[in-house]
């Protein structure tokens, strides 16, 4: 019978590890594939590899439908992330500003391999700390409005995050998160905001973001940090495009090992790395491999990490893989906050919200 | 129901069946004897396969331990999802036709899918785009069960993203209401399910649809006619010309999924008003209304 509201991403797993087995799937795996890989985020990834690897015309019509569904719905997806891009960057052009995208906006404006077909028109930007006030007030004159928030979350963000609540604009209603850093105040680790923008590089549409290193960087910092299974599946596959596109570049390893360790974000490009390599096969250069080895955490926590992950990103249908879900879950919050703060917000958010 | 049809029934609690209608297949899974029946009465001329598959993933599933000796309940899990509260399990089969229009307007459509009944004469659709309540079903089953017309859906309008071409999807008509008893009346020999009371607490019915045209639910049809209907009680039958632009942003107002295909569902909502005469029309009374609808209609 059914299992009420879980998915098993095994076979989307398979194909990322192994692109090659696409051509070989019949009609009703290529069909279910289709749907975790919309669940997962991934509509973007599977068609670029269905254009390489599956002749369309061959498949039955009611496939085909499918195939051309998706392709214009990522088209229209990819559509209104630029048209996002350009209000956000209109907007901020009253007070004198270019803000630096984050994540899928980036990746999109830069044209880089995990930036299309990414299904929701949601944006990151980072600005200056100082500046976050005008931006906030461009922003807020150019029809985004915070969501209804307790007095609580409000002082949540405010204090102790690393963006302000979200904005959501009045008629699109799409998301805009305004950072002024890549980890909340509280977090063990602080990478330096300044450095990543002043670091930041300009797009050939004009769009400024992250450097090679520090989007890498930034990326693994962000990796198995929103407790969600999905996600962690997309983040684990936006690495791995963004590692083999960045490769080619001879610079490119030295200055990341050069930056995690400037920036503190040794232990998370440790994860982020060994599990890109593990669960997708993501090429690393013999050199920079043995450097970034030698971040690993004690062993004991490697393995335990390691099964969680694992377990986790697989989504197999038994209570352990909720059990690693939630203890991912947990972790992410560990690492945001010190005890007696997370203690503090765990209460509020079980009892008095 | 045929007999190979009949036959995969038995994979119902267990893999699930494979229904197919017209371009799309819903798999469907049950325990429940309301559904099988449902099947048995509804979906005869259908196809359904003992196949573990479907676009859309439909399952009914009954209450656990000693709960279902006590107003037993059915929950409706649809591509992973539990859409709705439970409902008595006596509501099983009309849960799996509302768990399919849940799919068909939530779940990403290979087609733009716009709220509409659509029924088909001389090879060309009429699309009645309109809210619940507006009497849209109830016009739909006096047009396909007077015989003049072929149905396509009384919930869905499915148009091709290439050539604007409406799709079939022959399913049982849902009667709310007052419809009820009018269609039960005008039609006496209609093949309509047991009576029960919706999520809403509305009276409803389902009613069977002609097999002609489940027998013809993968021909397509070009658009012909879009019509927006309203009952009024107690009105005279009004049929007034829509211009083709308000036509477009009413349908484009009832539609789905428009924003999922971006301009091209804009460029096929246009092919569909500049291929049709766009009306509205207000009626109370369906022997004045189908004869001038035939007139308006002929060739």
């Amino acid at each position: 019978m059914a299992t009420i509201g879980k998915t098993d991403y095994t076979p989307l797993v398979r194909l990322l590890r192994t692109p090659t087995l696409l051509s070989g799937l019949t009609a009703e795996e290529l069909s279910h594939v289709i749907d975790l890989a919309y669940l997962a985020r991934l509509s973007g990834w599977l068609l670029g590899n269905i254009d390489v690897r599956v002749d369309v015309s061959r498949l039955p019509p009611w496939l085909s439908n499918r195939v051309l569904a998706m392709r214009l719905t990522v088209t229209e997806w990819d559509r209104s992330l630029r048209w996002e891009i350009d209000r956000v960057t209109r907007a901020l052009s009253d007070v004198d500003m270019t803000a630096v995208l984050l994540k899928g906006g980036a990746y999109l404006a830069a044209g880089l391999p995990p930036g299309s077909g990414r299904r929701v028109a949601d944006l990151d930007i980072m600005v200056p700390e100082a500046r976050l006030a005008d931006a906030e007030r461009a922003l807020l004159a150019h029809g985004w409005q915070y969501q209804v928030l307790t007095d609580y979350d409000a002082t949540y963000y405010r204090q102790w995050m690393h963006e302000l609540p979200p904005l959501q604009h009045t008629e699109r209603k799409s998301i805009l998160d305004l950072h002024h850093a890549i980890l909340p105040k509280t977090s063990r680790l602080h990478p330096d905001p300044a450095r990543l923008l002043a670091h930041a590089v300009t797009t050939s549409s004009g769009s400024r973001v992250l450097s090679p290193a520090h989007m890498v960087l930034h990326a693994a910092a962000h990796l198995f940090h929103d407790g969600e299974i999905a996600g962690a599946i997309r983040d684990l596959v936006d690495l791995d495009g963004l590692l083999r596109h960045f490769s080619t570049d001879a610079e490119f390893w030295p200055t990341l090992i050069r930056e995690a360790q400037v920036l503190q974000l040794t232990r998370p490009a440790f994860y982020a790395i060994h599990h890109a390599r593990k669960m997708l096969n993501t090429p690393i250069p013999a050199e920079a491999l043995h450097q970034i080895e030698a971040w690993a955490p004690p062993k004991p926590v490697g393995w335990l990490m390691d099964g969680l992950i694992e377990r986790a990103v697989q989504g197999e249908d038994r209570p352990s893989a909720s059990f690693s879900a939630f203890a991912l879950y947990a972790r992410s919050h560990w690492l945001k906050m010190p005890p007696f703060m997370l203690g503090r917000h765990l209460f509020r958010k079980a009892f008095l919200s | 129901m045929n007999e190979e049809s009949g036959h995969a029934l038995h994979a119902l609690s267990s893999d699930g069946v494979q229904l197919e209608i017209g371009s799309v297949l819903v798999r469907i899974r049950s325990s429940l004897p309301g559904v099988s029946e449902h099947l048995k009465r509804f979906y005869t001329g259908f196809s359904i396969r003992p196949l573990p598959f479907g676009h859309y993933d439909v399952s009914i599933v009954g209450t656990p331990g000693l709960r279902r000796f006590i107003r037993p309940q059915a929950t409706l899990v649809a591509n992973s999802r539990v859409p709705f509260l439970p409902l008595p399990s006596a509501l099983a089969g009309p849960l799996m036709e509302w768990g399919i229009n849940w799919c068909f307007g939530q779940c990403g459509q290979t087609s733009l899918a716009v709220h509409a009944a659509v029924v088909e004469r001389a090879g060309r659709t009429m699309i009645m785009p309109a809210q619940s309540g507006s009497g849209k079903s109830t016009l739909c089953a006096a047009l396909v069960y007077s015989g003049q017309w072929r149905l396509f859906s009384d919930e869905f309008a499915l148009i091709d993203t290439r050539t604007a071409a409406l799709s079939p999807s022959p399913r049982p008509i849902s009667l709310k209401e007052r419809a009820v008893d009018i269609i039960k009346a005008r039609y006496p020999d209609v093949v309509v399910g047991p009576e029960g009371r919706d999520v809403e607490k509305q009276r409803f019915v389902h009613a069977k649809p002609p097999a002609t045209s489940v027998a013809r639910a993968k021909e397509t049809a070009p658009p012909g006619w879009v019509v927006f209907p309203k009952y009024v009680p107690g009105a005279r039958t009004t049929i007034e010309r829509v211009a083709r632009a308000q036509a477009l942003v009413r349908l484009a107002d009832e539609s789905f999924n428009y924003n999922q295909f971006g301009r091209v569902g804009y460029d096929r909502l246009v092919d569909i008003v500049r291929a049709s005469d766009c009306y509205s029309l207000e009626y109370s009374d369906l022997d004045d209304l189908l004869p001038r609808l035939a007139a308006l209609t002929a060739a």
